[in-house]
């Protein structure tokens, strides 16, 4: 480059100072800003990267705040199930109580147990994250489940569980309270037990067995089937046995041996035998008459409790539960679905035919989903709505002769109930939540290293290191100061100011 | 008479001096005029008889023909890289700063994070809430950068007017100093002068474009573009451009004056019919230039850019593929598609194989309402290597089946409308055309139709379906029209509710538009200049959008590195010609000296001959 006296021509030397005064602001604010430039045209060639890796940051931070909303709702979904968990032993245990204690109101403390929880059990099912409902699948605006006043006395004109147990108890009984059993004495030596009409209430004849040599018993047939005994021929021995087995709604059996003795009154499940067939049978017939009313109050009244609990809870707004098609009940002979105008459904939460765990879903990953959503009707949570909810509804009076079999009887099958004997069990939820939460502890700790990774890449793409811009702006000054004292002796050097 | 002659060449030489000095004074005056170059005064020895003396030949400018030249082209590129480096760095300025919450990558991307939020809660009013307001913001951004792009379109039409005005006013004052100078005397001052204006005048035009100046006779000189239209001879062109006030997106060039939207810059020469600039890409270089090359491309590939990523946002989320059902096994196998909920715009997509060359092709049927626009080029839609055939369904569906009919004839296809608005497409029975698949593509308009699928942005309050109209394509200035649906943004529920009965906490909705804007692949325009038609750049939003930010950085940095490359070219340039041609204080000052000497000794000689006159006057009395 020539060399050039200084004027207004000295163009050059001047646009280079200016250029350093650019250069000095924009490293000025890059120290200000720690950004290496305000523009995408300033970052280089690496500016479509900072796109990426923004986009990138932004959707691991997004990440990172769904990992954290999810963890909090599973983190109390796990408690709730817990003390699911510790509900079942208590109910189970009131109940071992309640057999051990030989009077009613063993029963009465149970059941008072099954009430409070029941209220704590429908309060965890309505537990909420925020505003979220955990357990109503989809719908988490809506509660999971109704209000215990509401399933167990129902709601104005819609039915609750104590009203469908009362039904099903009356279909079950019959009018006279036999378990829809007729007892008849075809002829004068012999007794049929008979279904009264073709129904799915109270007994069902299974079988008819007999050791009272002579006896011919005839095994049920005939629609409504029928069974009997003839003791024409028969001459029994104190201690011969006549065993009758019933079926029972909720899927039981029970068998009533009725014992032959001499004794006259007989004890109880016993018949007297008399030399006079007639005599026998007729005595027959009043000791099965006894023995089937006590069945029928005891273990019927308990399974049909069951199996209307089991009709209520199996339900849901779309599939509203099966009802005893009446009034009249006692006399019923079919089941008809409810609807959500007459009954209480109470599972208020969405229902659907997929899986629970996929009603809620979360992308914590840019590949990676978890699933952690529950429903208040998976079989598990629904089989322990079900039994305590059937425990605190069975009303059984203190004053009540067979409430303590009754009790017992209730007490057995709901404890066989709430084992959820190959079912779904609330601990295999718990598996479930526990697998999307190691998903989620993983993602957490990749996106933490992604981060750091990934901001350390931006910061050298676009951010500016203090101590490099602190040189340059040394370096940039010392240039500018030499070039300007330079310009300034150049200017001062002009023939006019040495020419007198 | 010796001594005589003495005087008179003294004399001379005091005058010469004087003249001398004079010009001097005149340059150092000027040492900071523009355009004024260095002048030196000529003299010669003049002779009569015995007597020699000294006078002024001429004046004349010190200038070095060739630097001009070169200076003047390099005037022109340096004002076109000046003036494409300072719009760019303006376009740069309006895309925000990398990373910054006010840039479009930000906003884009705490959109995308409102959607994870929603997608997580769908049930959240506050999180649908803040998907209603990023992607609000999200809109009003693409408005915005939409309206920065177009004002500074309107910029440069302002710019070119104004240029326009200066190449005008240089234009007639070169003409008219033309006039001057060959009515005056050469080597005069005063012409020496009027060429400094005259080179200041065409010095100034070839910064506004590039010219080619070539000297006439008697001192004239005609100026041409490069292209070698004659702007200047002895009468000057004048160049007219009709400035159009508001500058939209649609409005573009077009060599049909009634159909270009913006001004453009027609020349009436001395002599001859006015000249169309732009259409006979007369101006190539400085300003104007610059000027045209933004408004009617840069800038309008930057608008392309947005309009494309508003097309894209809005189209992911409402248009739904549905696949044709396969007719029962026949002797014409096909499919049958409902075309009754295609929008104007919405398309036709037939797969067939050509069974003679296994070669597989495929036909588009674009909707159109407006027969004008027929035929649609193949470009209409970005697929590459696909047939574009529009189908006007004004006239119901026996034309509609008609239309198609005549465009498959050719490929061994025909077309049917059994009954309502199916339309059935078939291989004609001849085994040369196996059909693979038929599917349409229509836009979604209801918010609670059954699928995910649903217009969340539309253009305006109408929705987006991409149609052709007379007055032009849907998606020209879409980015400065994109809004938040209203139907949306007044019920933000309708954000996870896809069917009437959609429980509160269902994602399937919230988790669709995630990926829409994140993940799935789009097929993007090549008028993006992203992508090419053959090839055209397929990705998902985001890494689009880092196309275009790339695009657009890589575009400003190049602009900017010519304009410091042309700066520094033209920069030696003028300083090689201030060297020859300028002022140099020192040199004149030196100058000064040697005439101070100069005049002493001419006054000298003059004052000895005075001597020897009074000696020879004494004589003669004593």
């Amino acid at each position: 480059m020539s060399v050039s006296s200084i004027g207004a021509q000295a163009q050059l030397a001047i646009q280079e100072i200016t250029t350093m005064r650019s250069q000095f602001d924009d490293l000025q604010r890059q120290l200000s800003t720690g950004q290496k430039s305000a523009t995408y045209a300033g970052l280089g060639i690496d500016r479509g990267v900072t796109v990426s890796l923004n986009s990138q940051l932004s959707a691991i931070s997004g990440f990172d705040n769904t990992i954290q909303n999810v963890m909090n709702r599973v983190n109390l979904m796990n408690t709730a199930l817990g003390n699911m968990i510790d509900i079942t032993s208590t109910v189970k245990s009131a109940m071992v109580q309640a057999n051990g204690v030989n009077d009613g109101n063993g029963a009465l403390v149970a059941q008072q147990t099954a009430q409070s929880s029941l209220d704590e059990l429908i309060g965890l099912l309505n537990s909420q994250a925020g505003s979220r409902y955990l357990f109503s699948g989809r719908a988490t605006d809506q509660p999971a489940v109704e209000t215990l006043d509401h399933i167990l006395n129902g709601d104005g004109a819609k039915a609750g569980l104590k009203q469908l147990i009362a039904e099903r108890t009356q279909a079950d009984l019959g009018t006279n309270g036999l378990g829809r059993l007729v007892i008849s004495s075809p002829t004068a030596n012999s007794v049929s037990v008979a279904e009264d009409a073709v129904s799915p209430f109270g007994f069902k004849l299974a079988s008819i067995t007999s050791n009272v040599t002579g006896a011919v018993v005839s095994a049920p047939s005939g629609s409504p089937p029928s069974m009997g005994i003839d003791f024409s021929a028969a001459a029994p021995n104190p201690g011969d046995t006549v065993t009758l087995r019933f079926n029972l709604p909720d899927g039981t059996s029970e068998n009533l041996t009725l014992t032959a003795t001499n004794n006259s009154p007989p004890g109880a499940n016993q018949f007297t035998i008399d030399p006079n067939p007639a005599t026998t049978a007729s005595n027959f017939q009043t000791a099965l008459n006894t023995a089937i009313g006590n069945l029928a109050n005891t273990s019927l009244t308990a399974a049909s409790a069951v199996t209307a609990s089991n009709d209520f809870f199996n339900a849901d707004a779309s599939n509203p539960p099966q009802r005893v098609a009446g009034p009249p009940f006692d006399s019923a002979t079919s089941m008809v679905a409810g609807t959500t105008a007459n009954t209480v459904i109470w599972y208020t939460g969405e229902t659907g035919t997929d899986p629970a765990r996929s009603t809620a879903t979360a992308r914590i990953d840019p590949s990676l989903v978890v699933s952690y959503g529950a429903r208040a009707n998976e079989d598990a949570i629904r089989n322990l709505m079900q039994n305590v909810a059937t425990l605190a509804a069975v009303q059984i009076s203190p004053s009540n002769p067979n409430g303590v079999a009754l009790s017992s009887a209730l007490d057995q099958r709901l404890t066989i109930n709430l084992s959820s004997p190959g079912g779904q069990t609330i601990q295999d939820i718990e598996t479930d939540l526990a697998s999307a939460q190691t998903s989620m502890n993983d993602a957490k700790t990749r996106h933490q290293q992604a981060t750091s990774t990934l901001s350390d890449f931006l910061q050298q793409i676009d951010g500016v290191s203090n101590e490099d811009v602190g040189a340059q702006l040394l370096t940039l000054q010392t240039r500018m100061q030499a070039s300007m004292q330079v310009t300034s002796m150049l200017f001062q050097t002009s023939l006019v100011n040495y020419l007198k | 008479m010796s001594l005589t002659q003495a005087l008179n060449s003294a004399l001379s030489g005091l005058q010469v001096t004087q003249a001398n000095i004079a010009m001097v004074a005149a340059n150092v005056a000027n040492a900071d005029t523009p355009g004024y170059t260095r002048k030196v005064v000529n003299q010669v020895a003049t002779g009569a008889q015995t007597s020699i003396g000294v006078r002024v030949s001429d004046i004349q400018r010190q200038l070095d023909l060739y630097v001009q030249k070169q200076l003047r082209t390099e005037n022109a590129g340096a004002s076109y890289a000046d003036t494409r480096a300072r719009m760019y760095s303006q376009l740069q300025d309006i895309y925000g700063q990398p990373g910054a919450t006010t840039s479009l990558e930000s906003s884009y991307n705490s959109f995308t994070s409102s959607l994870q939020a929603l997608s997580t809660s769908p049930d959240d009013p506050s999180a649908r809430s803040s998907v209603i307001n990023s992607a609000q913001l999200l809109a009003q951004q693409l408005n915005q950068l939409s309206d920065s792009v177009q004002s500074l379109r309107a910029n440069a039409e302002l710019g070119i007017s104004d240029a326009v005005n200066q190449a005008n006013t240089a234009m007639s004052q070169i003409a008219s100093l033309n006039q001057q100078i060959a009515a005056s005397t050469p080597g005069d001052s005063a012409t020496a002068t009027l060429q400094d204006q005259r080179d200041y005048y065409i010095d100034q035009l070839s910064k506004l474009m590039d010219i080619n100046v070539v000297p006439g006779d008697s001192g004239q000189v005609s100026v041409f573009t490069n292209s070698g239209i004659q702007l200047v001879g002895t009468t000057a062109g004048t160049l007219s451009f009709n400035a159009v006030g508001t500058i939209t997106p649609s409005a573009q060039w077009n060599a049909d004056p009634t159909k270009s939207g913006v001004g453009t810059i027609t020349l009436v020469p001395p002599d001859g019919s006015p000249i169309d600039m732009i259409a006979d890409h007369a101006i190539r270089s400085g300003t104007i230039a610059a000027y045209v090359q933004m408004r009617d491309q840069d800038l309008v590939q930057a608008q392309n850019q947005l309009d494309a990523l508003a097309a894209g946002m809005s189209q992911a989320l409402s248009d739904k593929t549905t696949q044709g059902t396969a007719t029962p096994p026949g002797p014409s196998n096909g499919f049958d598609v409902d075309v009754g909920n295609l929008l104007t715009g919405n398309q036709v997509t037939i797969n067939y194989t050509d069974t003679a060359t296994n070669t597989p092709h495929t036909i588009t049927l674009v909707r159109v309402d407006d027969p004008s626009v027929l035929p649609l080029p193949n470009a209409t839609t970005a697929t590459p290597n696909d047939t574009v055939v529009g189908i006007d369904f004004s006239a119901g569906m026996a034309s509609v089946a008609a239309q198609v009919n005549a465009a498959l004839g050719g490929a061994g296809m025909t077309a049917s409308n059994p009954s309502g608005t199916t339309l059935e497409v078939l291989d004609d029975g001849s085994g040369t055309t196996v059909v693979n698949s038929v599917s349409k593509t229509a836009t979604m308009t209801s918010t609670t139709a059954g699928s995910a699928e649903f217009p969340l942005f539309t253009d305006g309050a109408n929705p987006y379906t991409g149609a052709i109209t007379g007055v032009g394509a849907q998606i020209v200035g879409l980015a400065g029209r994109i809004a938040v649906n209203p139907a949306v943004a007044a019920d933000p529920s309708t954000l996870v509710v896809y069917q009437p009965g959609t429980p509160a906490g269902d994602g399937t909705r919230p988790d669709f538009i995630y990926q829409q804007l994140t993940s799935t692949s789009l097929t993007f325009p090549s008028s993006t200049g992203i992508g090419t038609a053959s090839s055209p750049f397929i990705g998902s939003l985001p890494v689009y959008l880092r196309q275009v930010l790339s695009q657009q950085g890589e575009a400003a940095t190049a602009a900017s590195n010519l304009q410091q490359g042309q700066d520094v070219v033209l920069n030696s340039l003028q300083q090689r010609f201030n060297d020859s041609s300028g002022v140099n204080v020192d040199q004149e000052m030196a100058n000064l000296l040697t005439l101070q000497n100069s005049y002493g000794a001419n006054a000298r000689v003059l004052s000895a001959v005075k001597d020897m006159f009074d000696t020879l006057i004494n004589m003669a009395a004593a």
